[in-house]
């Protein structure tokens, strides 16, 4: 009976262990973006919903540029 | 993204230009700018190069994350915002603000 209960109580830390670890894996999984502030924002050329170019080197010396990166269309944010 | 139209004029006003960037489709981006009525330029990296040449591409999801940059007229990081913190525009419009005031 004791033994039982010992191992149920061994089973519950190791399913926890486990689920602290997936946790921990999740996180890193996202690590912090590779360009942070004071890099050079690399360049690109990408379409707008017209089908028209946009090239970010463009503004350089023009405008200031939020660019706004989001998960999908159609969803909050 | 509506929160960044609702901010438009005010941005504007301080030389920035807003860029959406997503992992859609033109098509999709499309629709959905009608629908919200932004008017600025939603980008579509699909394929996600850009995305992950800057790092912000989350595998589980297969798309962008959400992370807002700043850029200054030198095409220099400035500010990032990450996740949730990157919903809501007010610290990005108080930041041109201040720039456009140091000339």
């Amino acid at each position: 009976m004791r033994t039982r209960a010992i191992g149920s109580l061994l089973t519950a830390a190791l399913l926890l262990a486990g689920a602290m670890s997936a946790m921990a894996a999740d996180q890193a999984s996202t690590p912090d973006p590779k360009i942070k502030v004071g890099d050079t924002a690399p360049d690109f050329t990408l379409r707008d919903q017209s089908g028209k170019e946009v090239k970010l080197s463009d503004f350089h010396g023009k405008k200031n540029v939020v660019l706004a990166f989001y998960v999908f269309a159609f969803t909050g944010g | 993204m509506k929160a960044y139209q609702d901010q438009l004029k005010t941005l504007e006003g301080t030389d920035t230009q807003v860029l959406g960037v997503s992992m859609d489709s033109p098509f999709a981006n499309k629709a959905w700018a009608q629908q919200i009525g932004v008017t600025f330029p939603l980008l579509s990296d699909m394929g996600g190069d850009i995305s992950k040449e800057y790092g912000v591409y989350n595998p589980s999801y297969k798309a962008a994350r959400r992370v807002t940059y700043l850029i200054d007229k030198d095409g220099k990081v400035v500010e990032m915002q990450k996740d949730r913190d990157a919903i809501d525009p007010t610290e990005v419009v108080t930041s041109c603000q201040r720039r456009r005031m140091k000339g």
